[in-house]
């Protein structure tokens, strides 16, 4: 054990350097505020993250029993237990810290050219992103669930100030800037909504294991030991908080509006951090939310809905990083979908006791984690990509690009290649996990008197894959081919060297990053379950195993002739012009195109809910209160003095006006004890 | 250490000593202005003065020292860590009251007097084992502090605020006396133990209920639980910063030490005697807390006012601590313990600024804090850290104190129980309404722009006074075990008198 020992430096290093960054960045390097420091620190938590996952991968407590975990009391509760720190390493967390070092690190490098002109503040990016980084892998490498939650909170914290990062002075005037203001405020309080749940959902399990390590939670022993429908609430509210920082449906608005901040930043909460803590919080909850299929396929239905509602608004947004932005919230929603799936599976399996379709769920679990790092790879590659335009163009606006393929080639090559893969066209790396969820999802269709769920579930998935090759290569030839605009005219051209050299390392794995499946490395993305007892990693199944399923199954070919076709149409429509999109939507004005661009009007009624009718509360309680509780004549009394506040005040001030109160308080008390003694049967 | 230092020079007054030396204070200030016209040496004295006090409480204290005073007076774990906290809330207040602009210039040894007097009044509540003894530290300390909200500059706000105060605080002290006489009427004696003991004979009458009941309304004003809040948000408004944190921050823990001692103390007793109605009061506790925290937090949310909204989460927090009340655990209460020590650090911090900020021009407005976090890194950045500590986020020391109490809501003393997982929600959900209107604030210091982008200067001791309440805040979150330790040995003091 040479590397797992230094576990906890992972999330240490970064925390470090965010510390020496905040404070001194600008001290020591003037010209990119500390920049260096905090790329050295995430690239040495990315080797350490490799050599930690190699080590396990090759010790013998992975084969025995799937994790290594060492813990230390933090402190110890009044109520009998303690609350402990330390670390935990299983396959999961392997993957998790390496992909999000990884990208991290290659997002932090992009920084140095795209934030190049923000002079002395790239300190506080560059310290902000350090930190993010730290509450990612902190989340990755805890044992116990309090400690996960709160660098989970870290993390809602940095998205909150990255976001706002350009709220005092956008580059593009006070508009923008403000707009950042808010849409900061509406992704921290939206998530926090979420967290809510996770939290109450904590205090269950804290209720019902008196303890909150993994270790304890996940073993079956004291699963078993524990009220079944107090693990099914748990399960509901932690997949609450899943849903917030995943930005899921019904909580999916703040992810759009937190485009607001800088790209670099939206590569950062999309592909390696932030929205990637509720995929895994489930993943690694699969030993408590498959103790009811009714979870699971609550997860499904969550997911699948959500695929395919966000990639219904990606259709016809003109600004690119919304295109990104649905397109991710449509992908998560193939993560929840296959986990739900495989879930629902292995769920049934438990019941029945049937260990074939605990093994056939198991793919499932394969297919949404190896999704999550696909997607990482390359949503990643296409925010950077479009952040390369933005940067190029000053425009976000696809209408005013088009053309750019001849002047940044690196560029549009790049991003075409993380289009293919996020449209799921053959081998790249997108196909083989898209392929796996939807083959999942029509194979739970077969069980479980909810199956039918799946068959309509797989339907919309499909669906939503079209719709994703189209929007995507919409974006695509809006961009780079078509007709030149006047903003791509005046494009500085390619982009600086730091910026495109990542781009071109996150191509490799956007195209290449599927065929893990066929090296044996599907073990490290799996679970088994043996004698009832859960572990991450699982039976290697090799590749021919893999290639028999996907080229022997006719809807994989009906899938890839979905996504030719929707290449096609959007090559006629935005490049060609041979289809005219006008004759689809009416002009703009047919309510369906209406609705999308308004988004289903779901900004709108968020507003209402929350502004109108939250405040609206707010203003009338604090009307009963100081009107009604704190004495009925304020307002003759104002009426009779005219105005002034301090009249007003004064004349609240009333003894007779405290007197009633008083009595009041005083009544409300004895009519209470006099209620709870008759409903309780007191005295 | 050994407490036996402090045992030989005051022999039998030992269980009195921290307030002695106090008392000593409150008597020599007005003289020492009166010669000196000097307030920085007035200030000295008096931080000297409650220093040395503090030193001999935490000897006492660490000394594991147990001992009464005539039966009046009982020193022990929870007293002791009571005491402290009174301490720390007047070393901080009155290291301050000498820079800030907004405190009196013309009674600066009577202000500082009052000062000590009111904490003198506090640590009474926290050694009293006797009714009367309570009864007259509380009106020790609320006289005190009605004429510490008038002592402002320049503001008719204040007179008005100090009028408000006095009516409200004589109506609860009428409550009360009336309250504590049927009490006796009853049972004939004014120690707590003994009156536990002779209620548990008696059993739970309608005249014991409405005594209750009168001390329930008259102690709750003191602690603004709903619907005996409304005076707080005024007061605190119309009082002088640094006079509004004591209010909140000493004061309201003085309140909840009485509901702790009286009422905890009682029922608990009482849960052995089958006609006893703990199991009611309980229930009387939990909605009083549910409805004090939603009030509070809802209220706070359409405040403009800083100060106001201040005090309306004031309200909430003082909510979340009677859930001590509703579960009567020993766990319960070592979490409002912890949760009490957290409040002193960050709502103080909180008041703090706001009152540091006014001596420099700002006002109290809400907007009045934009663009802050440019003006004032510092401050904005300890304001950021104590809002965000009172909506409980981690890992700062709200979220810490917090999470032991609500999970003491559903995880009581003999384990599991169901009855107040409701509770716990519902503290978790303000908890999230809470983080909004904080938020507002911070969106104010950090996102909005401000009309100016001048550097401000704050007086040094603001500056003393706040880091140290910055450190407590992280301290405290991280290193929870600091304070876990002594309250769980305070609560099992309390619950020993029964």
């Amino acid at each position: 054990m040479m590397f797992i020992e230094y576990t906890w430096l992972v999330p240490l290093i970064p925390a470090i350097c965010f510390l020496i960054v905040g404070f001194f960045g600008n001290m020591f390097d003037k010209r990119h505020g500390g920049g260096f420091l905090a790329i050295a620190g995430v690239a040495v938590s990315c080797v350490l993250s490799v050599l930690i996952s190699a080590e396990f991968f090759m010790s013998s407590a992975y084969v025995d029993v799937g994790y290594v975990a060492k813990s230390f009391t933090w402190f110890a509760f009044p109520g009998g237990f303690d609350i402990n720190i330390g670390y935990y390493v299983d396959t999961l967390s392997c993957l998790m810290m390496m992909f999000a070092s990884f990208i991290s690190m290659l997002i932090l490098i992009y920084s140095l050219g795209y934030m190049s002109e923000e002079g002395k503040r790239k300190q506080r990016y560059f310290a902000e992103v350090a930190l993010f980084v730290t509450g990612m892998l902190g989340l990755a490498v805890s044992n116990n669930f309090l400690m996960m939650f709160i660098f989970w909170e870290v993390m809602g914290l940095c998205s909150y100030l990255l976001i706002g990062f350009w709220s005092f002075s956008h580059p593009e005037g006070d508009d923008a800037s403000d707009n950042a203001a808010s849409a900061a405020k509406k992704a921290f309080l939206v998530t926090r909504l979420g967290d809510v749940s996770l939290m109450a959902g904590l205090f269950i399990l804290l209720f019902a294991f008196k303890s909150l390590d993994y270790t304890v939670v996940f073993d079956a022993a004291s699963i078993a030991a524990v009220d079944h429908n107090l693990i099914v609430l748990a399960s509901l509210l932690i997949f609450g908080g899943a849903i917030g920082k995943s930005a899921q449906f019904p909580l999916l608005d703040w992810l759009p509006d937190a485009m607001a901040g800088p790209t670099t930043v939206s590569a950062l909460i999309h592909a390696a951090t932030m929205v990637k803590a509720g995929v895994y919080l489930v993943a690694r909850c699969f030993p408590i939310f498959t103790e009811a299929s009714g979870v699971m396929l609550f997860v499904a239905v969550i997911g699948g809905f959500t695929a395919f509602f966000a990639a219904t608004m990606a259709m016809n947004n003109m600004n690119i990083k919304k295109v990104l932005a649905y397109s991710t919230l449509s992908q998560l929603g193939y993560m929840f979908l296959a986990l739900g799936a495989g879930g629902y599976m292995i769920a049934i399996g438990m019941e029945s006791g049937n260990t074939a379709l605990i093994a056939a769920g198991s793919v499932g679990y394969v297919a949404g984690c190896l999704h999550m790092v696909n997607h990482a790879f390359f949503k990643a590659l296409l925010f950077l990509g479009s952040g390369s335009v933005i940067h190029s163009t000053g425009t976000e606006d696809m209408r005013e690009m088009g053309g750019l393929e001849s002047k940044m080639k690196v560029t549009s090559i790049t991003m075409l290649i993380g289009s293919l893969s996020i449209a799921g066209f053959p081998f790249f790396a997108g196909f083989w996990s898209k392929d796996l969820i939807l083959e999942q999802v029509l194979h739970a269709g077969d069980y479980g008197a909810a199956g039918w769920v799946f068959i309509v579930l797989w339907l919309l998935a499909v669906v939503t894959a079209f719709m994703t090759a189209f929007y995507m290569f919409r974006m695509w030839y809006m961009t780079f081919r078509g007709p030149m605009h006047k903003k791509s005219e005046h494009s500085h051209g390619e982009s600086p060297r730091s910026m495109t050299i990542p781009l071109m390392v996150l191509s490799v794995f956007a195209f290449g990053f599927g065929f893990v499946l066929f090296f044996g490395f599907d073990s490290l993305l799996s679970i088994q379950i043996i004698g009832g007892q859960f572990r991450m990693g699982g039976m290697e199944s090799g590749g021919a195993h893999y290639l028999v399923e996907f080229f022997t199954n006719v809807w994989t070919y009906v899938t890839i002739a979905l996504v030719l076709l929707a290449i096609y149409l959007a090559k006629n429509m935005y490049e060609l012009g041979k289809i005219d999109p006008a004759r689809f939507n009416g002009d703009g004005e047919s309510w369906l195109y209406k609705a999308l661009t308004e988004r289903w009007w779901f900004p709108q009624l968020y507003d209402q809910l929350s502004w109108k009718l939250g405040y609206g509360v707010a203003r009338g309680v604090e009307f009963i209160d100081s009107n009604i509780i704190d004495g009925s004549v304020n307002g003759l009394s104002n009426a009779v003095a005219g105005s002034g506040e301090l009249v007003s005040k004064a004349q609240t001030g009333d003894v007779n006006n405290y007197a009633s109160a008083v009595i009041g308080g005083l009544i409300v008390l004895f009519v209470a004890v006099v209620a709870l003694f008759v409903f309780m049967g007191g005295l | 250490m050994d407490a036996s230092v402090i045992t030989n020079i005051f022999g039998d007054f030992s269980a009195m000593a921290p307030m002695i030396v106090m008392i000593l204070g409150v008597l020599l200030m007005p003289a020492l202005y009166f010669t000196t016209k000097n307030r920085v040496v007035v200030t000295a004295a008096m931080l000297a003065f409650t220093a040395v006090s503090a030193i001999v409480n935490l000897i006492l204290l660490l000394g594991g020292y147990n001992g009464d005073y005539l039966g009046l007076f009982e020193y022990d774990a929870f007293s002791g860590l009571m005491i402290l906290l009174f301490q720390i809330v007047a070393l901080l207040i009155g290291l301050v009251t000498a820079s800030s602009t907004e405190v009196t210039r013309l009674h600066y040894g009577a202000f500082m007097s009052l000062l000590m007097a009111a904490t003198v009044g506090m640590m009474f509540v926290a050694t009293a084992t006797d009714l009367v003894v309570i009864f007259v530290g509380v009106e020790l300390a609320s006289i005190s502090s009605y004429i510490l909200v008038s002592m402002k500059r320049n503001d008719p706000r204040a007179a008005e605020a100090a009028v408000k105060y006095v009516i409200i605080g004589g109506m609860s002290t009428a409550l009360t006396v009336y309250g504590i006489s049927m009490l006796y009427g009853v049972v004939g004696v004014t120690n707590l133990a003994a009156i536990a003991d002779a209620m548990q004979t008696q059993g739970f009458t309608w005249a014991f209920a409405i005594a209750m009941i009168t001390m329930i309304a008259g102690y709750g004003f003191k602690i603004a639980s709903v619907p005996f809040h409304m005076w707080a948000p005024d007061v605190y408004e119309g009082a002088s910063t640094p006079v509004s944190a004591f209010l909140a921050v000493g004061s309201k823990k003085m309140g909840l030490i009485v509901f702790f001692k009286i009422f905890l103390v009682m029922f608990v007793a009482g849960t052995t005697v089958s006609t006893f109605a703990t199991a009611e009061m309980q229930y009387l506790f939990a909605i009083i807390a549910a409805i004090t925290m939603t009030v509070g937090n809802i209220v706070a949310i359409a405040q403009t006012n800083i100060k106001r909204m201040l005090a309306y989460s004031s309200i909430a927090q003082a909510g979340y601590i009677l859930i001590v009340m509703a579960v009567m655990s020993e766990y319960a209460l070592v979490g409002g313990i912890f949760h009490m020590f957290t409040h002193v650090f960050m709502k103080g911090g909180a008041f703090l600024i706001v009152g540091a900020l006014i001596c420099v021009g700002i006002g109290e407005r809400i907007s009045d804090y934009r663009g802050l976090a440019k003006r004032a890194p510092f401050l904005a950045f300890a304001m950021l850290l104590f809002l965000f500590s009172l909506a409980g986020i981690p890992p700062l020391a709200g979220f810490t104190s917090k999470f032991v109490l609500f999970s003491a809501a559903i995880y009581g003393d003999g384990g599991a129980t169901s009855q107040w997982v409701w509770l716990a929600f519902l503290a978790i959900l303000n908890s999230a309404i809470s983080l909004y209107y904080y938020a507002r604030v911070v969106k104010a210091m950090y996102i909005e722009k401000g009309e100016s982008a001048e550097r401000i200067a704050v007086p040094l001791p603001f500056l003393i006074a706040i880091a140290i309440c910055v450190v407590a805040v992280i301290v405290l979150g991280v290193y929870p075990q600091a304070i876990l330790g002594p309250a769980a040995d305070a609560a099992a003091a309390l619950f020993s008198l029964v």
